[in-house]
């Protein structure tokens, strides 16, 4: 078409026209609008609070300090607690991940009902609340009358009661179950999805089935895999409800620390500064393992 | 002895019997091609060999040895698929070593003997790259490297040349029918392409729901056809309903066989019909023509149940007859005529 077109219209400069066009970006307006507004912005605001000082509620000072996040960096109980945040959620990431592929190949070599069956199991948890299922794992792990302590005792698996609540079992083995679907989810669908002529050629070069599944099901998976490590890890990282619920009172993660610093000791600005912390640093690691995701599935990517 | 049996084979998927009684022999060296419309249950007559399906009943001996019931890793049978089924994630010479490393094979020999398979199907310089790196003929050449490179006793291909666009496939279908002749390996083909059976084929096995109607040389199918079905399937004929009286078909007085009386069905190529004014068998008049250069097409309508299909040879500068002008057709060769059964309704 012609620069020029029929007089009384308007000819656009090209910028103008390449930002109308959008490529494509228009239709997401709506939601990029609701999320900055909603979520970016309050974010940001809140991050913001651990730059500046806070007194009674109000901004004092037109200063901006990172005396704050200073003295947290220095402090050496913040790092204990950002370890220990990391390892139970490096842990229970690995169990899900564990956990999690049997399920889903299960649900990719089953058809019909009992297809419909673990998809339910699978989903069903996500209809109760966090908050209730922790509760349940209370009841479960709970001190000498708890479910599992009762059980093993009157079973004589064991003499003494095990001392599983308020310790990182507790939150590991909790977390764990109730991160559970984010990772079976991704798998599930790649799994259920796969190409079965890649396993049968296998088979036709002389693999046995085990051999198969860990060199070509598994590497075909990787995505899936890596998709599910990163949701995980991020939800297991930044999750604050379980491990204050099953570690006891006396259990802090950073993520704990965040919420008691703000609901609790009402310093906002501590507050903001161990959330900064805690966002910027799951930020990475999800960012690492998004990373070595990709690196290991190179194969996907398209080339010419 | 016949290197591949494949003895009344039954297998069922819910209700509809995929293969009935199926039996096939191929002889050690040959290449077969299973021919037969999609459904007819070639693919999965093939998928038996090689272990994918187990059959119901029936017996699958290679060799001498009876493999029935032996998994599909245990058995020396190389399947190249459809779409190749390449491991995506593995280079070229990975994918052709997956198998030596599989039997665990010294490094050195690894290398070599992949260095080697893909020589043999030119792709050396080749083994860094990916499958998604590859061209669509490349890509079924380490399909086959992959699987040669075991040495298996049989060769089985499901459609290889499917994928391929029609200009590639006529260079590979000759350059893989080159290097089955340079491996020397008994071969078994999947097709539903009559030209692709012809040209690849030492035999060719026409299938039909699930049974084989003929095993013969590809030449032998198109002159000797045991039924109408084997005879519209290779090639075109005119299958027409006749009665046979005292050894001469009644209604082609010229056409001997030793059929006894009764209804029989002849079966005419069109290149064995003519026009012709004083000896013709069935008047007519001209349908439609359609010329292709050195011959043509002609249908004539002659009160038959279907239009007569006829191919005529054309001298430079002939113009085909004019659409309903009357016609005579006669048979050319009364003794490449074809007289079987009663026709079979399918």
């Amino acid at each position: 078409m012609s620069e020029r077109s029929a007089p009384g219209q308007i000819v656009l400069p090209p910028f103008v026209r390449q930002v109308l066009h959008g490529g494509g970006f228009w239709p997401a307006l709506p939601a990029v609008v609701f999320l900055v507004v909603f979520l970016v912005l309050p974010m940001l605001t809140l991050l913001a609070f651990g730059f500046v000082t806070i007194d009674r509620g109000r901004v004092v000072g037109e200063t901006f300090t990172l005396q704050y996040l200073q003295s947290a960096l220095g402090d050496n109980l913040i790092w204990r607690l950002a370890w220990r945040s990391f390892y139970v959620a490096v842990i229970s990431t690995v169990l899900a991940l564990i956990l999690a592929y049997p399920v889903a190949y299960l649900f990719s070599q089953t058809s019909g009902l009992w297809r419909t069956l673990i998809l339910i199991a699978v989903i069903s948890p996500l209809l109760t609340s966090a908050l209730v299922r922790a509760y349940a794992w209370l009841v479960i792990l709970g001190g000498r009358r708890g479910l599992l302590n009762q059980t093993l005792l009157q079973l004589g698996l064991i003499e003494q009661p095990l001392r599983l609540l308020n310790t990182d079992w507790a939150v590991i083995i909790g977390m764990t179950q109730i991160h559970l679907p984010f990772m079976i989810l991704p798998l599930l669908a790649v799994l259920a999805g796969r190409d079965r002529r890649l396993e049968e050629a296998a088979r036709n070069l002389g693999a046995g089935q085990v051999r198969t599944f860990f060199t070509v099901v598994v590497p075909m998976s990787v995505p899936a895999i890596f998709a599910g490590l990163a949701l995980v890890f991020a939800v297991s990282y930044t999750n604050f409800i379980v491990p204050q619920l099953l570690g006891g009172g006396s259990y802090s993660t950073l993520a704990v620390q965040v919420y008691e610093q703000t609901v609790v000791v009402l310093d906002w600005t501590r507050g903001a500064v161990l959330a900064t912390i805690l966002l910027s640093s799951c930020f990475v690691f999800v960012y690492l393992i998004v990373a070595g995701g990709s690196r290991l599935s190179r194969w996907a990517e398209p080339r010419s | 002895m016949s290197h591949i049996s494949l003895e009344a084979i039954t297998k069922s998927y819910g209700p509809t019997r995929v293969l009935n009684q199926c039996t096939l022999e191929v002889a050690r060296g040959d290449v077969m091609t299973l021919l037969g419309p999609s459904g007819c249950g070639k693919t999965t007559l093939l998928r038996t060999l090689a272990g994918f399906v187990r059959q119901e009943q029936g017996r699958v001996i290679v060799g001498g040895v009876e493999i029935s019931h032996l998994p599909p890793n245990r058995r020396s049978v190389g399947y190249v698929f459809q779409n190749y089924a390449l491991f995506p994630h593995l280079s070229v010479a990975d994918n052709v070593a997956y198998g030596l490393k599989v039997r665990r094979r010294p490094a050195r020999e690894i290398s070599e003997r992949v260095g080697k398979a893909l020589e043999l199907v030119a792709l050396d310089g080749l083994g860094a790259r990916y499958p998604a790196q590859l061209s669509g003929g490349q890509q079924q050449r380490v399909a086959i490297a992959r699987v040669l490179v075991l040495e298996p006793e049989v060769l089985l291909l499901d459609e290889p040349f499917n994928a391929l666009d029609a200009k590639l496939r006529l260079t590979m279908q000759v350059e893989l029918r080159k290097l089955i002749d340079r491996v020397g390996i008994t071969s078994i083909f999947v097709t539903h392409d009559q030209s692709e059976a012809m040209m690849l084929s030492d035999k060719v096995a026409v299938m039909r729901a699930g049974q084989i109607e003929q095993v013969a040389a590809p030449l032998d199918i198109y002159d000797r056809p045991v039924n109408d079905y084997v005879a519209s399937f290779i090639g075109r004929a005119n299958v027409l309903a006749v009665d046979v009286r005292g050894g001469v078909v009644v209604n082609a007085p010229r056409v001997a066989t030793n059929r006894s009386d009764g209804e029989a069905t002849l079966i005419v190529r069109p290149e064995n019909l003519g026009f012709a004014t004083a000896d013709a068998v069935w008047q007519g008049k001209v349908l439609f023509a359609s010329a292709q250069g050195p011959t043509i097409e002609y249908e004539v309508e002659a009160g038959l149940a279907q239009p007569l299909r006829l191919v005529v040879q054309r001298r430079a500068g002939e113009n085909p007859l004019p659409t309903g002008s009357a016609a005579g057709v006669a048979i050319i060769d009364p003794d490449a005529c074809i007289v079987t059964g009663a026709r079979r309704d399918v």
